[in-house]
């Protein structure tokens, strides 16, 4: 059974909010502590903002999340203008880097793929 | 518009006063911005009208902000119409002031407005999540889950998750105030000179928008995304809740991000 619960909506700033929101509640049923359901929440508002930016007019953004052993994936999938992944070694890339486990950004046919994986404890804590 | 004939008759407003208002207008127009007369004939100008700046704050008293709150931003657009206002228009100051003066109000209530929009009860289960989580954070050397924090208040999960939706929106006060305390107390700090960020492709585009950010806004981005240190450590670190971490890191994030686009 697959409880996958996606969420889409145009490529527009507005938008931001539902995907935080819908973050939020996804982290909560993946039972991640308060601070790591937040660092989902601004890995997300991150990543869509990310997308959005890169999306060309019309363009709709796409959200999977799925709910794992304490931990919750979430694949974001848009058009892109630039038909690149997110430079990394950028602050944005090295705050989605802090926030989630692990990230991933792959384009395919024009489609920028970020694929990010929190858990319930941040990897190193200094 | 009819703002200006809504001007409050505060005391006679008599020919007199009206010639006072003219030569004082004539006096601040000649005058450079070092001279220190200006500022005492701008302040007499500002304090002749601030009655009507209660006026109108009044008309917004009962939307849910404080009178003083509104009279102190319509003050500001008070002083904005006094600092801009051409004495050789036909035209009354207070017809010309009203519009600036209920502009600041209205930008006030449209930057509130998600603050305005929080019900009291969903306010006040705020600041029991926020106790809360400070308790069982002690309690379980963690931060709690959502789940927890509704076992420990005794209200469903969906409350806890809309308390801290709205913690998000409406809590600006109270991270100015704590931004303001702690201000002083780092005040030393000069930013960063972090080996982390030497490693950061986009620095010089960002340094200047770092720079912008408050103090402690900076403190938590540099903890929170250099130094890998978790939400729940930083609240320890600089004695402040997490969830005001939470708001700060998305607050400086966000206008971050916004420098980032507009550069």
């Amino acid at each position: 059974m697959n409880d996958a619960v996606t969420l889409a909506f145009p490529a527009q700033t507005q938008n931001v909010a539902l995907a935080r929101r819908v973050t939020a509640v996804m982290a909560a049923r993946a039972d991640l502590p308060l601070d790591r359901l937040e660092d989902a929440r601004l890995a997300v508002d991150e990543a869509v903002s990310q997308v959005i930016a890169d999306a060309p007019p019309g363009a709709e953004v796409v959200c999977v999340f799925e709910v794992q052993d304490h931990a919750l994936d979430i694949v974001v999938t848009a058009p892109s203008s630039s038909g690149s992944v997110p430079p990394k070694g950028t602050f944005s890339w090295t705050v989605l880097t802090a926030l989630a486990n692990t990230v991933t950004a792959a384009v395919d046919g024009g489609v920028v793929v970020l694929h990010l994986h929190v858990s319930r404890a941040i990897s190193v804590d200094v | 518009m009819t703002a200006g004939q809504s001007a409050p008759r505060s005391g006679p407003f008599t020919a007199e006063r009206r010639q006072r208002e003219h030569d004082l207008f004539r006096e601040l127009s000649g005058r450079s911005a070092d001279d220190p007369r200006r500022s005492a004939v701008r302040d007499e100008l500002v304090t002749m009208h601030l009655p009507l700046v209660r006026h109108l704050a009044h008309r917004y008293h009962h939307r849910g902000e404080s009178v003083d709150d509104l009279v102190q931003v319509g003050t500001i657009g008070l002083i904005k119409a006094v600092d801009r206002f051409d004495t050789s228009r036909d035209v009354a100051f207070s017809s010309y002031a009203a519009p600036t003066i209920l502009g600041e109000i209205k930008q006030h209530f449209r930057d509130r407005t998600w603050a305005l929009r929080v019900p009291r009860r969903l306010q006040e289960l705020g600041a029991r999540v926020s106790a809360s989580t400070g308790e069982l954070t002690r309690a379980l050397h963690r931060a709690p889950t959502v789940r927890e924090l509704a076992a420990a208040l005794d209200v469903s999960e969906e409350d806890v998750l809309d308390a801290i939706e709205a913690g998000h929106a409406y809590a600006t006060d109270s991270i100015d105030a704590v931004a303001d305390a702690d201000r002083s107390a780092m005040a030393s700090r000069t930013g960063f000179e972090d080996p982390a960020f030497e490693r950061i492709d986009d620095r010089e585009s960002l340094r200047p928008l770092l720079e912008q950010l408050p103090e402690l806004g900076r403190r938590i981005i540099e903890l929170r995304f250099l130094h890998n240190m978790s939400q729940t450590r930083i609240a320890e670190e600089l004695g402040i809740s997490q969830m005001q971490v939470s708001r700060l890191l998305a607050r400086s994030l966000a206008e971050l991000r916004a420098g980032m686009t507009a550069g």
